[in-house]
């Protein structure tokens, strides 16, 4: 029948029907795919899951992007029935469909817990016990940059999970220990103590009681390193202040669809030339604005070196951490650098510590009311915290 | 009578009813006027275009009242031949005539035998030969013109007298040529008469249409608003509230329902019968649920068949063009006791378009013939046998080996369907009492998205639906202060389903009971009230209850061709086994961990409207022009419609079957918002000059509701505010055929949720605007051998390339030829 069919249409001279899109903007695309196997060698078990992250916006803790994709692989798809302790290798395929030509990273970990859920600020990220894995170059190690084109999809890309990369820590959950953190312009420095703030209920598995602090030595030299010039050694945790949008709800001023990529036509605020402090009028770009701040590492700082005087290479617990917020703002939509804004912008403001692990904690979040009650979250009054500009 | 032969056959019909009805009205008011001879020629040529036994009772009563009692005598005779149900009282009548008659003169038997080759003179009046050869010649004429342009068929029974008579064409009115309809009282009446807006498209239209489906001949339909996604996607309504799978017309086939009840929406390739076995399409706009219940809310589509025996005994037909436009359909009717239609049929045809290219790394068509939109192999098979003048049984089957395209909702796209539909159907009549089950059927294990995302995962589907269905409806005409029309009818559906789309085998009851009673006080007056309670097993908030459907309507009948009407009725849509049942995890485009849910809701409750509208219908026999004006109020409540996104509970969040987070979930919901729909259609056909026939129709309307600041009223947007169409038919005395008709359709807005180019994860409602589009269609074709060959140039959709929906192919011009044979 479909012989006769197609000696039909070679007799009537017809040729396939023409491609057309439409008004669909789906149909409209013209994209790519990577794919690849998993490879794990590990004892753990769990779903795989992998993101996907655009090179240019690196993850924590060298960058802040957030992933533009992520594929699951079920714990059956990849371990099967492996005895407990089996150590692997484990193999299965993936692939992220739907791929916008550019270049590309992976990551991935494995969720041994079964607590990891994307759509939460309070899930997204593994936990202690979970196995990262990424897509590396072979010889070097180093994250494979992968690229992909519409006529040229990366169909073998392996990504390597193995318990050198077990994830040692929990997220640092904290609890500011005040009600309250108000800025304005002109106005003092403010200092705010963070808590570690345990919580092992319900979804919600972080039971790290202390911080985990070390000076930055990307170097190696046993030397603090101090990246902005500051005369203030770098220190992991790291915090960002960032402007919240609106008077209520989580999500950060210019990316409201939570892309991690700044919304076109948000606010933009007139910046200040640090060399003659003149004005530099708003230039229709959405900022993403961020208050000076920073931990004061002085009541643990004599800790965080070894008895030779240097860095030492693993961090070292502390039970607090005293955030300084000064009456700053700056523009980080370029994070390489930061560009001082003329004004305080009021409003919200959300703090976000990040560990040297490169996961992170942020306050607001939805462990405060209303959310954790419509997502089942166990309710954590603090978390409800927000710095105050006004 | 050769040159009466061949005069016949080139008299050309494009609407033969409407010019029959022209010559007949004529023919009556010469006779009125005194004009007897020329008043009976106009009779009996509309006899000839379209036979009618109430135009031989009035050439024969005129003839009586003039007081030439043998011409009266002579047709009350043939008027008995169709055995008419007042025989008795004709009969009576030619005798009372035949006593009235001068007794012949007495002829001596001795001057016969004297001179037998001279029988002149007195013995027989000359005048009296005159009028007997004229009037013979008048009918033979009437007769074998109609035999030039169609075979009588054989149910005129065993009576001799009838067997030279021509076929009455099933036009079973009282009076000769009124276009009757049956959809919308359940019986046949007038279309002056009918509760509702009514429509009729009859077999000549069809043919000479050139149409290739039954959804583009409703582009005629004031009001109609046909939505072609692809070669084999459409989707109908009627006043607004289109929409992918669109929900609120019932479409019939003789009665049985083509409505996919599990779906929600008509699968129109799916109907086992072609276009040559139609006999006629009655289109009511507006509602219907007070006769037919659930689904027949903004109208009621019920495709009529020709009766088995009836029309050509073998029909052949052929068709290619470009497109990959192919097939051909063969049709054999005939029968005596036992009378039989069947038909089979194959038809194929590529996409408008395609979505995507072959070889994409990204998407890639789910089936080979990437390029196929349509391809049916049917067939279809009636039997119909009667027992007297009441009794009567019939018996019906098709199979319809189909693959065809689907537009599903949500943020689902093209989809395909290749599987087997099939009914089997019964129907009885016994006197008063009418019965009829069917039982439809619909499988497939090769269906889903016609494009598929590669590495993502897949969305087909398996698919086992049937619906059993039972009724049987009681009709009786009494005298009580007028006359009385009263309908009892109750029925009955068991739908079984076996979807993937819905997790286990799902199962609903149903049962209906309803009451129509049609009272004319006076002739000129009619009131109809009907009831139709409908139980559902969900519609009480998850458990069984009742829809209610009243309908009024008071029609009074201006003059014999002139009628307003005035009509109140509700109807509902019931939710569908896929709004009720509908558990769907439907991958993120683009985002292989993360699925979004779509969930059936139990609760839901029906779709409402109550609809207020005023018509007027008309005719200018004489003229050959029919026309009709509308106007309607209809108010629409609790639309179901797909929720937005919802967040579900972080513990729900990953789903272990899919192996993917659930992003959160639509579902089916009633919408808050009463949506009033206003709106005017003009409708008309016109029998200009024999065989020159012109349709044409306007509609606006308007659609409101009282949307919240910020918000935007969807349905208004998507609802087309001015639709017009001419059409145009000449079947010209040369053997020539031309056809055109030309359909605009004004802007309009869709919104589509869609996942959000940047971010997929984030769902965002999406407007898109569809420009004002005009289809034109046109057919010229060419009759040989006394009409036994015909061959036609149809070419569809001749004007620009256009889409009718955002998500629809963009739609190109097919030019097809065609062959069909007559033997």
């Amino acid at each position: 029948m479909k012989r006769a069919l197609l000696g039909l249409l070679v007799l009537l001279g017809c040729e396939a029907p023409p491609v057309d899109p439409g008004a669909d903007p789906r149909q409209a695309t013209r994209l790519s795919r990577i794919e690849g196997q998993v490879v794990v060698s590990s004892a753990a078990r769990g779903n795989v899951v992998l993101f996907l992250y655009d090179a240019a916006r690196p993850p924590p803790p060298t960058g802040t992007g957030r992933p533009v994709s992520f594929a699951v692989l079920g714990r059956e798809a990849v371990f099967g029935a492996a005895a407990d302790g089996d150590l692997g290798p484990f193999t299965a395929p993936y692939a992220f469909s739907l791929v916008a030509p550019g270049r590309y990273l992976v990551r991935g970990f494995i969720d041994v817990k079964g607590d990891f859920i994307p759509w939460y600020g309070v899930t997204a990220e593994p936990n202690q016990g979970d196995v990262g894995g990424a897509a590396v170059e072979p010889t070097t190690r180093a994250p494979r940059v992968i690229e992909v084109s519409a006529d040229a999809p990366s169909l073998d890309v392996p990504v390597s999970f193995g318990d050198a990369a077990v994830f040692p820590f929990d997220r640092p959950a904290f609890s500011p220990q005040s009600a309250s953190l108000e800025l304005s312009a002109g106005g003092a420095p403010q200092v705010l103590t963070l808590s570690p703030l345990p919580v092992d209920d319900g979804l919600i598995h972080q039971k790290q009681p202390v911080f985990l602090a070390r000076f930055v030595d990307d170097d190696g030299d046993g030397v603090a390193d101090d990246a902005n010039k500051d005369g203030v050694p770098d220190l992991w945790p790291k915090v960002l202040v960032r402007k919240l949008a609106g008077d209520s709800g989580l999500l950060d001023e210019n990316d409201v669809d939570h892309n991690g990529v700044l919304d076109l036509g948000g606010a933009d605020y007139e910046h200040l030339n640090p060399a003659d402090g003149s004005t530099v009028a708003a230039d229709g770009k959405s900022d993403a604005v961020v208050l000076a701040a920073g931990f004061d590492p002085s009541p643990f700082a004599a800790q965080l070196f070894d008895a030779q005087g240097k860095v030492k290479a693993t961090p070292t617990p502390v039970s607090a951490l005293k955030l300084v917020v000064r009456p700053q703002a700056f523009d980080v939509s370029d994070p390489r650098s930061p560009a001082p804004l003329k004004s305080l912008p009021k409003g919200r403001y959300a703090i976000t510590v990040l560990q040297l692990t490169g996961q992170s904690w942020r306050v607001p979040n939805e462990l405060s009311s209303p959310y954790a009650e419509a997502l089942g979250f166990p309710s954590v009054a603090s978390q409800a915290f927000v710095v105050t500009v006004r | 009578m050769a040159v009466a032969v061949v005069l016949g056959a080139a008299v050309a019909h494009a609407d033969a009813r409407l010019e029959a009805r022209k010559h007949f009205k004529q023919g009556m008011a010469l006779i009125a006027d005194g004009r007897l001879d020329e008043g009976v020629d106009e009779l009996l040529e509309a006899y000839s275009i379209k036979p009618h036994p109430n135009v031989l009772f009035n050439v024969a009563k005129a003839y009586e009242s003039a007081g030439k009692l043998e011409d009266a005598i002579t047709y009350y005779r043939r008027y008995l031949g169709y055995r008419p149900q007042d025989s008795a009282g004709v009969q009576a009548a030619i005798e009372r005539l035949t006593a009235r008659l001068p007794p012949p003169e007495p002829v001596p038997p001795e001057v016969v035998k004297k001179e037998p080759a001279a029988p002149s003179g007195p013995a027989v009046d000359p005048a009296l030969v005159s009028r007997l050869e004229q009037l013979t010649l008048r009918l033979e004429r009437a007769t074998e013109a109609l035999d030039a342009r169609e075979k009588p068929d054989s149910r005129k029974g065993a009576d001799p007298k009838a067997d030279e008579l021509p076929a009455p064409d099933d036009d079973t009115s009282d009076v000769p040529y009124e276009e009757t309809v049956v959809t919308a009282s359940r019986r046949a009446q007038s279309t002056l008469e009918a509760p509702n807006a009514t429509t009729v498209i009859t077999a000549e239209e069809i043919r000479a249409s050139g149409a290739q489906n039954l959804p583009e001949l409703l582009r005629r339909v004031p009001g109609a608003e046909v939505m072609a996604m692809g070669v084999s996607s459409y989707d109908l309504s009627f006043r607004g509230f289109n929409q992918r799978i669109a929900n609120k017309v019932l479409l019939l086939v003789d009665g049985r329902t083509e409505y996919q009840d599990f779906l929600g929406g008509s699968i129109w390739p799916m109907v086992t019968i072609g276009l040559d076995e139609i006999e006629r399409i009655e289109i009511i706009r507006g509602p219907g649920s007070a006769l037919y219940g659930a689904n027949a809310m903004l109208g009621v589509v019920n495709v009529i068949t020709r009766s088995p025996g009836s029309g050509p005994r073998a029909s052949f037909s052929g068709q290619a063009g470009n497109g990959a436009v192919a097939g051909g359909s063969a049709l054999v009717s005939g029968g005596e006791r036992v009378k039989y239609r069947a038909s089979v049929g194959y038809t194929q045809a590529q996409k408008y378009s395609r979505d995507y290219d072959d070889g994409r790394p990204d998407v890639e068509s789910s089936f080979r013939d990437s390029w196929l939109g349509l391809r049916s192999a049917r067939g279809n098979l009636v039997l119909h046998t009667s027992f007297g003048r009441d009794v009567s049984v019939s018996m019906a089957g098709g199979l319809n080996r189909l693959f065809t395209e689907i537009y599903p909702i949500g943020l689902l796209r093209n989809f395909y369907f290749d599987g087997l539909g099939g009914y089997v159907q019964a129907d009885g009549a016994f006197g008063p009492v009418k019965v009829k089950a069917f039982w439809n059927h619909l499988a497939t294990d090769d269906a889903g998205p016609q494009y598929r995302v590669v590495g993502q995962r897949s969305l087909a589907l398996t698919l086992q639906s049937n619906v059993f269905d039972a009724e049987a409806l009681f009709q009786k005409d009494f005298t009580l202060l007028g006359q009385h029309r009263v309908g009892v009818g109750v029925s009955t559906r068991l739908k079984r389903l076996g979807w993937t789309y819905l997790g286990s085998l799902k199962q609903e009851l149903h049962a209906a009971a309803f009451i129509q009673e049609e009272y004319h006080p006076i002739p000129a007056v009619q009131l109809l009230a009907s009831y139709r309670i409908d139980r559902h097993p969900l519609l009480d908030n998850g458990q069984p209850g009742y829809a209610q459907s009243p309908r009024v309507s008071l029609l009074w009948r201006l003059a014999e061709s002139q009628s307003v009407r005035a009509s109140f009725a509700t109807a509902f849509r019931e939710p569908t086994f896929l709004e009720s049942y509908m558990n769907l995890r439907t991958p993120l485009p683009g985002v292989n961990g993360a699925s979004v849910l779509t969930l059936g809701d139990r609760t839901l409750k029906p779709e409402r409207l109550l609809a207020f509208e005023v018509g007027w219908r008309g005719e200018l026999p004489k003229l050959g022009l029919e026309y009709e004006l509308t106007g309607y109020w209809n108010v629409v409540s609790d639309l179901i419609a797909l929720s937005a996104v919802r967040p579900l509970p972080a513990g729900q969040a990953f789903d272990p079957d899919t192996q993917a987070y659930l992003l959160g979930y639509f579902n089916f919901q009633n919408d808050p918002l009463t949506y009033n729909a206003r709106g005017l259609e003009l409708g008309g056909r016109w029998s200009v000059l024999s065989g020159l026939d012109v349709r044409a129709s306007a509609a606006l309307q308007s659609i409101s509701a009282a949307v919240a600041p910020g918000q935007s009223c969807d349905a208004c947007r998507q609802a087309p505010a001015v639709k017009f169409f001419f059409g145009a038919t000449y079947r010209t005395p040369v053997d020539v055929d031309l056809g055109a008709d030309v359909a605009f359709t004004s802007g309009t807005t869709w919104s589509s949720r869609e996942p959000d180019a940047a971010d997929p994860t984030q769902i965002v409602n999406n407007p898109t605007s569809i420009g004002a589009y005009t289809v034109v269609n046109a057919r010229v074709g060419y009759r040989l051998f006394k009409d036994k060959v015909a061959l036609s140039v149809v070419g569809t959709h001749l004007g620009p390339t256009h889409a009718e929906n955002p998500l629809g192919n963009a739609i190109t011009r097919r030019v097809l030829a065609t062959i069909t044979v007559t033997p």
